[in-house]
């Protein structure tokens, strides 16, 4: 069904001008494709580098690992440099969000505003994409970006989701259907942050069979502090499998004994 | 001229008893003096009490910050966030330069920020409890199987009580708002066999219960935690108005938190049993009834319907001894221990006392009545001023009230801590991290993008590359973190030294005498100048903000008040002597008929009025006296948190000045002199034949 639906979608997309026609269905099945171009049907590590300026104060630089396990929605990072900071990390299981400070050896449940390692980056931003899951499409509208031909989704947040942001406008390139950019919204209608997405990787998955998409680089800039950013090089994926009990607060302890 | 003057006191002492006008004019003039009396008395003491209040609390009579800071000094806070000061530098040569000024006593240096601490719900605290003791067992630690046992007991008391809620629900609720997940994780952990097994895979199984139970209970809290940063000891030693209620002062040189009394009490404390202390609070001291008062009605309704707080933290045990201890004394027979709890909570003015009575003898020593009990480790996060996010672990040793202050919700709110502690939550990184911070930049090789052009810069190239996974290590990727100090900080003693050099943010400059602030405050100018320590010095009022302002403008108000009861007394006195003046016209001129000069008619009348003022005046300084001795002696209770603050605590007890005495007489014979003297001039100018018709 899924991969009917992705199907339709591109027929559609491959079909201008028909972008303002597409019913919700078809939208829907746009989403599902985003999804599904990014899900590995196993598991996924990534070596990532984060970055946040902000005016007036040095800047927050930090590298970590991403481990994921699409299959059962889970998800863990690691902090590995600097030093300092070596060891703290999150861990969702189900619908938890954990963060664990092996300084004062203690786990703190957070939210999915929680900012990772104090930059603006949130959860959502290093987890698989589950647009289909958390969001319902409407179209907005379709131009260019750059050198890109793009359309515009506006998304709903489903009620009963818990998201960082219950509004989102995603440009969406026509050519890749690849995400270009995202603005995010409160409630209210104020713009809260800009990410670009630039530059996407294509890798060949052995556990799905096909090729999985990562972003690359992703910089979000912050719309109410208009002068912070926060930069994600995704600098390395490994989509071996990883160990059974990974994802736990036990193996995620260990890592600073 | 002596004779002279005597015959004109003879005159005036006749004149004075003779007429019933006198009389009355004398009585105005007594009233108005005593007023003035009582009135600048109480004016100076609750002046001099709030000015103590913030001066021997926090503030000092100076606060000194440095120049270079983006904001002003703010110490009880700026509209909910913290000013951004720079830190001042080199304080140790800061203090030795204002410790040379002439009057400086003591300088205190400090810090202040604050933090949200997050706690868990009352499962996640109990699940962590069992998954530390877990941990300890895992490392081979002996003889904990006892508080093991105890610890999952209670845990499985929880779920009792979940799963009772939940069958509650399902009974009165469609069954479909509720979550199946919810009911079969419940159902799991019901069941023995998941207890039996429990200590072959205890992680695994706490793993589940904390992401599968714990979320089912939503009653975690997000505490806004201010505090100062400062030299404990140098802090309670030259604060006069800070006392230790609980627990005791932080040892001298050691790392540790002392939580302010009225945020312990608002914001640590279970929720009912702060309920039952302000209901009785304001029935004992406020003299209210419940019956009619909607607060004090709503405080009882819920503590009737939240009791789950407290069946939550009884394990079966306490459980037990609470429902036959709560049976004995409601006289119940009832089963349930929140039903129990329900009926004593159901209070009235007939009942209030006794229930109260029953809660803290019978229920409060079986509960933690605090989320962070003295001697426990609490644990703080926040965002220094680089950004980072940085936690660290501080031992509570007890809490403390400010005299005046520990009712202001503003001035109440700021707890104390150590130096060290606050630069671990402040600071900036070291000098390694920045090395090491530099090299990652430099690694990562990330492009510099303008963001008014981003979608042009980002967007001009080609989208898509494509890659190949590659295996990550994590040993060859994971720093190696330092070894923790934590266990090693809680017991190091700091020297004065290490103390004061390092990062502080502000100072308390304490002075001889509070009327120097003036004179200090332009010598430190001086000083930094001359000596560029940066320095910007500001006193107390300025420093302390909202508070400072709202002293002041109390003491404008209160003067302004003082103000009016003055005038109003003195415009009294003036028409009764004008009045009485005007009425002598006749007098006057058959005095100047029969040969009476101009100069002797006028210093009849003025020495008439100086004995009036100072007979009855004198009388009213007296009464005011006795009225100050009498409210020096008793106090004048505060009847609201407004009143504690203006009075320092919870009596005011004012003081008299020989000095204000003089004052109200000196002032109460002025007037009178000047309001005699004009009428007397006019009466004097009419002609003695027109004046003696006057009547006519």
């Amino acid at each position: 069904m899924r991969s009917n639906l992705a199907l339709l979608s591109f027929a559609a997309l491959a079909a201008p001008p028909a972008f303002g026609a597409l019913g919700p269905e078809k939208m829907r099945g746009l989403l599902e494709e985003i999804d599904e171009s990014q899900r590995n049907s196993g598991d996924y590590k990534a070596l990532v580098y984060l970055e946040q300026r902000e005016k007036d104060k040095t800047d927050v630089v930090r590298e970590l690992l991403v481990y994921r396990r699409d299959e059962d929605d889970k998800l863990m990072l690691l902090f590995t440099k600097p030093k300092s900071e070596s060891g703290k990390g999150y861990l969702r299981i189900d619908k938890n969000l954990w963060s664990y400070d092996p300084n004062v050896g203690k786990w703190e449940r957070t939210t999915e505003r929680e900012r990772i390692g104090g930059t603006n980056s949130r959860r959502a931003d290093f987890d698989e994409s589950r647009l289909a899951d958390e969001y319902d499409p409407s179209f907005a509208s379709e131009g260019k970006l750059g050198n890109f031909e793009a359309v515009e989704l506006k998304l709903t947040a489903k009620p009963n989701v818990d998201v960082a942001y219950p509004v989102v406008h995603l440009w969406v390139d026509k050519a890749s259907h690849n995400v270009l950019k995202r603005q995010e919204f409160a409630l209210s209608g104020k713009l809260l942050r800009t990410a670009y997405y630039p530059r996407w990787q294509k890798l060949f998955s052995p556990s799905k069979g096909t090729e999985v998409w990562v972003p690359q680089e992703i910089r979000i800039y912050d719309e109410v502090e208009k002068p912070n950013s926060t930069l994600v090089l995704i600098k390395s994926v490994d989509l071996n499998a990883l160990g059974a009990n990974l994802f736990t607060k036990a193996w995620l302890e260990s890592k600073s004994r | 001229m002596i004779s002279a003057f005597v015959v004109l006191v003879r005159i005036a002492l006749r004149n004075l008893f003779a007429s019933a006008i006198n009389l009355v004019i004398g009585a105005i003039i007594l009233f108005g003096t005593a007023l003035v009396v009582v009135g600048g008395a109480l004016l100076d003491s609750v002046d001099r009490a709030m000015s103590s209040s913030v001066i021997g609390s926090v503030a000092g009579h100076l606060q000194v910050y440095s120049a270079a800071s983006r904001d002003e000094l703010a110490l009880y806070g700026d509209f909910g966030g913290e000013a951004d000061l720079s830190p001042i530098q080199d304080f140790p040569k800061v203090k030795r330069a204002l410790l040379s000024i002439e009057g400086v006593r003591k300088v205190v240096p400090m810090g202040i920020n604050a933090a949200l601490v997050a706690s868990g719900n009352t499962v996640d605290l109990v699940l962590a409890e069992l998954r530390e003791l877990s941990n300890r067992k895992a490392k081979k630690e002996t003889g904990l199987e006892g508080e093991l046992e105890a610890q999952k007991q209670h845990v499985r008391q929880i779920i009792r009580v979940l799963r009772g809620d939940l069958e509650k629900s399902l009974a009165v609720m469609d069954k479909s708002a509720i979550e199946p997940e919810d009911l079969a994780a419940l159902e799991q952990v019901s069941k023995d066999e998941f207890w039996a097994g429990f200590d072959r895979d205890p992680f695994g199984a706490l793993e589940f219960l904390e992401n599968r139970v714990a979320p089912q209970v939503s009653d975690a809290d997000l505490l806004y935690l201010r505090y100062v940063g400062t030299d404990l000891g140098e802090f309670l030693r030259s604060f006069d108005r800070i006392r230790i209620v609980d627990g005791g002062p932080v040892p001298d040189g050691k790392r540790g938190f002392l939580f302010a009394k009225f945020f312990y009490e608002e914001g640590l404390k279970l929720k009912t049993a702060r309920r039952l202390d302000k209901i009785h609070e304001a029935l004992a001291q406020s003299g209210k009834k419940i019956a009619g008062d909607p607060v004090l009605e709503r405080y009882v309704r819920e503590n009737q319907s939240q009791t789950r707080d407290i069946v939550l933290q009884l394990g079966p045990e306490k459980t037990r001894l609470a429902i036959e201890r709560l049976q004995r004394a409601l006289l119940s027979k009832e089963q349930e221990l929140s039903a129990l709890l329900s009926s004593l909570f159901a209070t009235d003015d007939s009942n209030f006392q006794e229930r109260y009575r029953i809660f803290y003898e019978q229920v409060a020593p079986l509960l933690s009545l605090y989320r962070v009990r003295v001697g426990d480790t609490l644990t703080i996060k926040a965002f220094t001023r680089s950004g980072n996010v940085r936690s660290v672990n501080v031992k509570v040793y007890g809490t403390f009230a400010m005299e005046g202050l520990d009712k202001s919700p503003l001035a109440a709110a700021a707890n104390l801590m150590d130096l060290m502690t606050f630069r671990d939550l402040y600071g900036f990184p070291s000098a390694e991290t920045a090395e090491e911070i530099s090299a990652m930049k430099a690694a990562a090789g990330a492009k510099e993008v303008d963001r008014s052009r981003a979608e042009e810069e980002l967007f001009g190239g080609a989208l898509v590359t494509q890659g190949s996974p590659v295996a990550i290590e994590e040993s060859a990727v994971l720093g190696v973190r330092p070894r923790s100090r934590a266990e090693q900080l809680e017991d190091r003693v700091y020297t004065a030294e290490e103390i004061e050099s390092g990062v502080v943010l502000n100072a308390a400059v304490l002075l001889d005498d509070a009327g120097r602030v003036p004179g200090v405050l332009r010598r430190i100018e001086e000083l930094s100048g001359r000596e560029r320590l940066g320095l910007k010095a500001v006193s107390w009022q300025k420093a302390s903000g909202i508070l400072g302002q709202m002293a002041t403008a109390m003491k404008a108000a209160l003067f302004f008040s003082a103000g009016i009861v003055f005038v109003i007394a003195m415009v009294i006195i003036n028409n009764a002597m004008m009045m009485a003046t005007l009425q002598r016209t006749q007098t006057i001129g058959t005095l100047r008929a029969i040969g009476a000069q101009r100069p002797f008619v006028l210093s009849m009348v003025l020495v008439e009025t100086l004995v009036l003022g100072f007979l009855f005046g004198g009388g009213g300084a007296l009464l005011g006296s006795l009225v100050m001795l009498l409210l020096g002696a008793r106090g004048i209770p505060a009847f609201d948190d407004a009143t504690y603050f203006f009075f320092s605590g919870p009596r005011l007890f004012p003081t008299l000045e020989v000095a204000q005495i003089a004052f109200a007489l000196g002032i109460v014979t002025l007037v009178s002199i000047v309001s005699t003297l004009i009428p007397a001039v006019v009466a004097t100018r009419v002609s003695p034949v027109v004046a003696m018709q006057a009547e006519e």
